[in-house]
């Protein structure tokens, strides 16, 4: 607060300095969130592509599974899903974009030929190779997805953090600082003010003293004629 | 390091995916969706073999509200909602918040 500065020139510098440094970062910090929301529009565009996709490929899965079940029975198809010997394995490799650290997944064993999946093809039908491959596909798309997601949430929270820090700036900080600067500067033009007055009072004194030890000189030299 | 995908719901939800042969799930039957679902998804989150968690995007409505905050927030691993349309997973909601406007918004 302002009452807190004491009001020295020392202190106005130190103040017109932390003004300065605020404002470069303010502008600074200020077109880094731009830049990151130009970024992030780009990421956005992609991310309702991908999921346009990934909604597809889910009714389209949901579809073949719910046929492969009304087919083959839910027993059928639950045992050739616990038959399956491949997984899908994903790594996880980083890219940089102004400064965030973002995803990129790489996955493998996703797609697989009917001999990889495991389950016996004479027990099994083409509706439940059907539904394995619908989901397989699904689950490129979620990949995708995640990749693009998880780029998003980590750009939001640095627009939102970057977004906090030029608002505390711009009204928190530099306010403050402006309300110190201003009062330190009316206190020194007061103390100003005091000072040019008190050395007018002193040289009016001044003046009147010297008026009268002249006066009291001049007096006494006319007594001194006129004796 | 590789993981693996997790995926959480009934059954008949994660049946699909372990055709597709993701082996990390748990089946919470509807029923018993709001007792057991919490426990589900804090024990994905822990896992760090799991890099993606897949849901049903209604079955987020079960959770309680400081494991959905968790979930939706969550960057490793990171949560894909299916059948909610973008913008599902709070995603929306995080934009609202960070951008000042709704990017989402239907045409």
């Amino acid at each position: 607060m302002a009452k807190d500065v004491k009001p020295t020139r020392k202190n106005l510098m130190q103040i017109e300095d932390r003004i300065e440094l605020s404002e470069r970062g303010h502008d600074t910090l200020e077109k880094k969130r731009d830049g990151l929301i130009m970024e992030f529009m780009d990421i956005l565009d992609q991310a309702q592509d991908v999921r346009e996709d990934l909604d597809d490929s889910y009714q389209r899965a949901q579809r073949a599974i719910n046929m492969a079940r009304a087919m083959e029975g839910d027993v059928a198809v639950r045992g050739a899903a616990a038959a399956l010997k491949e997984h899908p394995e994903l790594t996880t490799e980083s890219k940089n974009i102004m400064g965030v650290v973002v995803p990129q997944i790489e996955s493998s064993k996703v797609q697989k030929s009917l001999d990889e999946r495991g389950y016996g093809v004479l027990g099994t039908s083409a509706r439940i190779d059907e539904a394995a491959d619908a989901y397989e596909e699904l689950l490129e798309n979620i990949i995708l997805a995640a990749e693009v997601e998880t780029a998003m949430k980590k750009m939001l929270e640095e627009i939102e953090t970057t977004k906090r820090r030029v608002n505390a700036l711009e009204f928190k900080l530099l306010p403050e600082l402006k309300d110190n600067q201003e009062y330190i500067e009316q206190k020194l033009e007061e103390q100003e003010r005091e000072e040019i007055f008190r050395m007018k009072k002193i040289k009016a004194k001044k003046e009147k003293e010297e008026k009268e030890a002249r006066e009291a000189e001049q007096d006494a030299a006319e007594a001194a004629t006129a004796d | 390091m590789s993981q693996e995908i997790g995926v959480i719901g009934s059954p008949e939800f994660t049946t699909g995916f372990r055709l597709a042969g993701v082996r990390k799930f748990a089946d919470v039957p509807d029923d018993d969706k709001d007792d057991q679902l919490d426990d589900a998804v804090e024990e994905m989150l822990t896992d760090d073999d799991v890099g993606i968690v897949v849901m049903h995007d209604d079955d987020l409505d079960h959770l309680s509200r400081g494991v959905r905050k968790d979930v939706e927030t969550s960057v490793e691993p990171v949560l894909v909602t299916l059948g909610g349309g973008t913008g599902s997973g709070g995603l929306r909601e995080q934009i609202k918040r960070a951008i000042g406007i709704d990017l989402m918004e239907e045409d």
